[in-house]
């Protein structure tokens, strides 16, 4: 019998089949095609299968998967339990909407897979408990797509503040966004019931999943499902799932939550939320920032210390204190930090080593988040209890700490 | 130190504005209404699906046990049920426990599911007898909820009915059933109960679990024979 080498793993670069990380997709939509780009670069992973309510985005991934392995082997389902059976399939790439991102990943970890998902990774406290848990229980690798942690300007300001350049932690800023397009509580309305496709074009029950019920209309579905409160977040949890987890992983304050939070502003904007952690250090969560005179970009974060303060965002410029100016160097491209990102997945895959966005980290950055968002919901300082998890001064707020979930769902 | 600099406001790229809700789905005053207000929505005949929706939501934001009857009412209700559980879900009051138990003699399928699975997030453990009967039912999704509730309640009870239905069940019911096993035993360890949820662990580390979870209640005894902090 003649085998081919490449199926050995003995050209140069090459992986053998058998050494491969097998993946499906789960929801690939824009972003989800952005991630999954990057994961068909690499050489370790396979991508073999997609499910999605649209036969739309079916099609476009498939062909996308083909095309770039010369196939035609990319499955199609619109049955995530039907992907989720498959034993060759290792991990999953999850880019839904974000009502399905824990859901769908908890399932994940409970077939047996490692999973890939994006942010925000959770819709309510109450997820973000469940997300964690379920990772440590059935002892799977959750990255979250928080892959700016794996970015090298964002990696030299943590160093920085590491290694005592900074000083004394005194403030964290977390950029959060323009809020003239998602402001921090958005809104509990419907629009208007239009004509449902055929359910082979789009499953509506479905693309639904666990958010509570409503009429169809196609500016959900087209992306529009942002700022309806059922589907979403807020401003606060859309980019604080970028920068407040930026700031947790920065300071090294992975495992907690602050203990105070107080909304500053109009839903309209500019506005901010005052947190403080335990020891004392703030965290300011601003959407007054972004692109600003710094020009650092998008998705920024801040650290300030009492002997100097960095600042850096997507343009990857580090913007900082005179003195800290002699300590910076030059940084890798933006783009590098998902591909360095989808790197650590496929390495902690192999090795079983948490990765920098691990499902407890993530859920710790999310639940910050939430209780910004609810502090601004409830309009007033709240106190918060990381141990006990909950608000020790609002019992409305408690309340808001869990989404109840349309059947048959559950987390 | 003094800081240097700090950002000015940003010039903020707007994106192009979503279409308007109609008049009849715009939240409006309900979001203000106190919970005797918005029970008059529920209770009333001509009030509009989007209105009992948003009044659900937020009477379960108020807690309101008054508002209970109405919300228990709307259980049945194809569309509205989960809006009703929203309500229900965080009311801390027996009688909200009540109604949904009640609600699990009354519905069938998916909304059934959706009973279940709010018994089992407050996890009320007077619905474990009732619960542990689904389990055998001839609809799978309801008895895997069922599973899944009885796990969230955990205690000895729940243990014991997780352990009979390992050996009673197969299929998708089964792995629903031993991850709730590993739930119960979590529930277990929290209360101080090592040596039941190591019991536990070990029914299902046996062959014949669905691997997943026999792989996870390893890692479970594991985690906790080598945790520095058990008792010894």
């Amino acid at each position: 019998m003649i085998v081919r080498s490449a199926v050995l793993g003995q050209r140069a670069g090459a992986v053998a089949p058998s050494d491969q990380i097998v993946f499906g997709g789960l929801g690939i939509g824009a972003r989800g095609a952005h991630d999954l780009g990057k994961l068909l670069d690499m050489r370790q992973a396979r991508f073999v299968a997609v499910c999605d309510v649209r036969n739309e985005r079916r099609e476009a991934v498939k062909s996308m998967v083909d095309r770039k392995y010369g196939n035609h082997d990319c499955r199609m389902y619109d049955d995530q339990y039907a992907l989720l059976a498959r034993k060759d399939i290792d991990a999953v790439l999850i880019a839904t909407g974000d009502r399905w991102h824990t859901p769908l990943a908890i399932l994940a970890a409970q077939h047996g897979k490692d999973v890939y998902c994006e942010k925000p990774c959770s819709m309510s406290m109450e997820e973000s408990w469940a997300l964690a848990d379920a990772f440590r229980r059935y002892n799977r690798i959750y990255q979250a797509g928080c892959q700016r942690r794996n970015g090298a300007n964002f990696e030299l300001c943590k160093e920085l503040l590491k290694s005592g350049a900074l000083g004394r932690l005194q403030t964290l800023y977390a950029n959060v966004g323009p809020s003239v397009n998602w402001p921090p509580v958005p809104s509990r309305d419907w629009l208007a019931a239009e004509q449902l496709p055929a359910r082979q074009i789009l499953d509506w029950d479905r693309w639904l999943g666990p958010a509570p019920w409503r009429p169809y209309h196609p500016e959900y579905v087209r992306g529009g499902w942002r700022n309806f409160y059922d589907f979403h977040g807020g401003g606060i949890l859309e980019w604080g799932s970028h920068t407040v987890d930026l700031c947790q992983w920065a300071a090294e304050l992975d495992d907690t939550q602050p203990v105070e939070y107080e909304p500053v502003g109009a839903n309209t904007g500019p506005y901010q939320v005052l947190a403080k952690y335990a020891n004392g250090v703030n965290l300011v969560m601003r959407d007054d920032g972004w692109d600003g005179s710094l020009n650092t970009g998008s998705c920024s974060f801040r650290i300030e210390g009492d002997l100097g303060w960095v600042e850096t965002g997507d343009n990857t410029v580090i913007a900082s204190s005179p003195n800290i100016k002699p300590l910076l160097r030059p940084t890798e491209s933006a783009g590098l930090a998902l591909v360095n990102h989808i790197g650590e997945l496929l390495r902690s895959i192999k090795t079983r080593q948490l990765p920098r966005a691990s499902a407890a980290a993530a859920a710790n950055s999310h639940i910050v988040c939430h209780a910004a968002f609810i502090a601004f919901q409830r309009g007033r300082k709240l106190t918060w209890d990381p141990a006990k998890r909950e608000f020790t001064n609002d019992d409305i707020a408690n309340r808001m700490r869990s989404r109840a979930l349309r059947e048959p769902w559950r987390v | 130190m003094q800081q240097t600099t700090q950002p000015r406001p940003a010039i903020q790229a707007e994106k192009p504005k979503p279409p308007l809700p109609p008049a009849g789905f715009q939240e409006g005053g309900i979001a203000t209404m106190d919970a005797a207000a918005l029970i008059r929505i529920l209770t009333d005949a001509g009030a509009r699906e989007f209105q009992k929706a948003k009044a659900c939501q937020r009477i379960g934001e108020l807690g309101a046990k008054e508002a209970v009857p109405a919300l228990a009412a709307l259980l049945p209700h194809e569309r509205l049920s989960s809006y009703a559980r929203y309500g229900l879900e965080p009311i801390a009051d027996p009688s909200a426990d009540e109604a949904l138990r009640s609600g699990m003699s009354r519905l069938k399928g998916n909304l059934l599911v959706g009973v279940i699975n709010s018994i089992g997030k407050r996890r009320d453990a007077m619905a474990g007898p009732a619960l542990a009967r689904l389990i055998y039912g001839a609809d799978p999704d309801v008895a895997r909820a069922a599973a899944a509730a009885l796990g969230s309640i955990g205690g000895l009870s729940s243990m014991k009915e997780i352990q009979i239905a390992l050996s009673k069940t197969g299929g998708m019911t089964k792995m629903a059933v031993a991850g709730a096993g590993l739930v119960c035993a979590e529930r277990l360890l929290a209360e101080g109960q090592r040596e039941q949820a190591l019991t536990l662990y070990a029914s299902l580390s046996t062959a014949g679990i669905p691997q997943p979870a026999r792989l996870a209640a390893m890692s479970g005894i594991i985690r906790e024979e080598t945790s520095i902090g058990r008792p010894r």
